[in-house]
This record gives C-alpha cells, structure tokens and sequence, in this order.
C-alpha cells in the first residue's frame, strides 16, 4: 500500500514536469526559449515516471523489465542533451536570431556569421 | 599497446550494455554478444577513446563520479528544473534571455564535454559552443535568466559546484 | 495497476496539444524541437503501456523510437548547420 502510494507520488512528479515543459513549449515567445523548456520534458518529465516504473518492476521480481526501462530512460536523457546541444548551434548558424536577447556575445566575437 | 586498452574498454562496455539488455544467462546469448561487441569494437574505438581508457575505474575517481552521477547532479537537475517550470507557468513570463562566454578552467577533452552537457542538461541554460583562445576554454551559453554580464560571476552561477566536481573526476 | 493506463493517456494528451506547435511554429526549428518532444513523450507513453500490459515487446519498440527521434533530431541540426 505505502508502495503504492510512492509509486503515484513519482507518475504525478512526472506529470507534472511534462506538462510544465509541454506548456512553456507552447507559450515561449521565441525559438531558443521554447529550447529550454523542451529540456524540462527530456529530463524530469521522463525520470520520474520512469522511475516509478521501475519501481513497480522490482516489486513485482520483474528484474529484467526494470533495469531495461531505467537503462531506456538514461538513454533518452543522455541523448536529449546532445540533441539540444547540436539543435541550437543549427538554428543560430541558419540565422534565427530572437529580437529579444538581452546580450549576444556569440555575434560579438564572430560577427560575420 | 594503447590501442589493444581502448579496443578492450570498449569491448567491456559493449559487452555490458547487451548483458543488461537481454538479462538471460545462457551460453548462445553471450556468445553471440561476444562476437558482436568485438566487432563493434575493433571498429568504433578510434571515435570512442581519445585519451587514457581505464581512467574512470581508479578507485577514488569511481567514488567521485558515482558521487557526481546519483547526488549532486541530481539536486542541480531539480532546483533548475522547479525554476523553469515556475517561469513557464507564471502568468506573465518573467524571462530574460541572452548568450553569455564564460570561461572554464578544465583541460581534459571528456572533462569539457561531461561539464558542457551537464550544462545543457539543467534546464535554464543550453550549451552552444566550445571555444579555445590561448590555452583557455570559453563556452558559450544561452541563459534563459541572464543575472549578471560579467564573465566570472555568470560562470559561478551557471557552473561553479558542477565544476569543482568534474575537476576531481578528470584533470 | 489502473494507474498507468491513466499517465499514458495525460502524456498522449500532451503529445496531442504539441501538434498545435508543429503545424504553427514560424520557423523549422520550433517544428523539430516539438517533434523530437512528441518522440519523447510517446516513449514514455510505450514504457508505462508496456508496464500495464506485461509484454516487454512494446520495451524494445520504445528503444527502437527513441533511437530514431534523436538520430532525426541530430539530422536536421547538422543540416540547418550547413554541414551536411
């Protein structure tokens, strides 16, 4: 029972991380800053429920299915970072540029890029 | 010689992600995973391992990196991910974006990019490139809440406890 | 436990309500952030469906999604970088 309620504890964390990142995606001003709060779904929003999951498989002597699930969730969050990484750099070398930065030191040192 | 050690730290690391794959301990299994991480291996070192391959498994630089991995990385990841979700779900949006060049003392090209992508994955701030100018690195990041211009105290804030960490895994 | 069938909806939802970004965003980058975000959210969805169910097929279809999202992700950003 107390198992129970730890496990919905961490699939409403999760949720809700989701649904934060889903939100800010949807009402950020410019592209960078929709960027960022694609990171809050990739991280926590995966983790947790993840977590929970796995939880659930160890408790129910289902080894396998659990270390396949974290190994699934670190995976994504790993692969989330890289993506992001090479995501941003392709939008500000294609010429996106939000009118909105308070400071660009980036086309200060390279200015003809 | 140093070849046959990165070729064997990646054929260990192959080898140990298919076991934890499939899990099922009979000898056509782990045979098959024997042949298939050798491949891989013989193939893909040279993109894998640049420098020293058994440097992670010294004792005192494992117990800092499983410190790194499951305890202070994690409340980072928390604090900054409560942060954003905060400013995504205010009613007026209180951002105040800007890419900032902060300088990082750190030489190790793994120790670069695991600092760069713990960056990159705290949400707040994304990682955008990589610079070297005399000896020194420089990152540049997009920070979603630029609190200071200065080089030096907007690099304590993005990065200062993940550093010192990194610094005592890699040189 | 009926509650997994419950989170897999809500992130199915959310995955619905990115659409709307994907068919607006001004330019290809909102696109393929939210995309690669509705990637994420549908493995999610797979792993807590598979949980639910007890077949660890939908496991390997969930590595399997995943793989893609990212490699697709990477591709786009290579060649908006032009180096492609």
């Amino acid at each position: 029972m107390i198992a129970r309620i730890i496990i919905d504890l961490f699939l409403l964390l999760g949720c809700f991380f989701a649904f934060a990142g889903v939100v800010g995606l949807i009402r950020m001003p410019d592209s960078f800053t929709r960027m960022q709060s694609s990171t809050n779904i990739a991280t926590l929003g995966v983790l947790w429920t993840v977590l929970g999951v796995a939880i659930y498989a160890f408790m129910n002597n289902n080894i396998a299915f659990g270390i396949k699930v974290i190994l699934i969730g670190v995976f994504v969050v790993i692969t989330s970072a890289i993506s992001g990484h090479a995501i941003l750099r392709g939008a500000y070398k294609h010429g996106i540029r939000p009118d909105n930065l308070v400071v660009d030191e980036y086309r200060r040192d390279n200015p003809d890029e | 010689m140093k070849k046959t050690s990165s070729i064997i730290a990646t054929f260990i690391l192959c080898y140990l992600f298919w076991i934890l794959f499939t899990l099922t301990f009979t000898a056509q299994e782990l045979i098959a995973g024997a042949i298939v991480s050798l491949l891989v291996a013989l193939f893909a070192e040279k993109y894998l391992i640049h420098e020293d391959a058994f440097h992670l498994l010294k004792p005192n630089v494992l117990l800092n990196f499983i410190t790194y991995v499951l305890f202070v990385f994690p409340v980072e990841l928390w604090k900054a991910n409560v942060d954003v979700a905060k400013r995504a779900l205010s009613p007026n949006l209180p951002i105040n974006p800007g890419i900032v060049k902060v300088p990082v003392d750190l030489q190790s090209e793994y120790g670069l990019a695991m600092l760069a992508n713990s960056i990159t994955l705290t949400p707040g701030t994304i990682t955008m490139e990589i610079v070297e100018e005399d000896g020194q690195h420089f990152y540049y990041i997009h920070w979603i809440d630029v609190a200071s211009k200065d080089p030096k105290e907007a690099g304590n804030i993005i990065k200062g406890k993940l550093e010192n960490w990194i610094r005592r895994i890699w040189k | 436990m009926i509650e997994f069938v419950y989170v897999g909806i809500f992130y199915a939802l959310l995955a619905l309500m990115l659409l709307y970004r994907v068919l607006k965003g001004p330019s290809v980058v909102d696109r393929a952030v939210a995309a690669d975000s509705i990637d994420i959210l549908t493995v999610v969805a797979l792993i807590v469906f598979s949980i639910f169910s007890n077949r660890s097929i939908y496991l390997d279809i969930a590595l399997v999604l995943a793989i893609l999202g990212f490699l697709g992700t990477v591709l786009i950003a290579r060649y908006l970088e032009g180096r492609l």
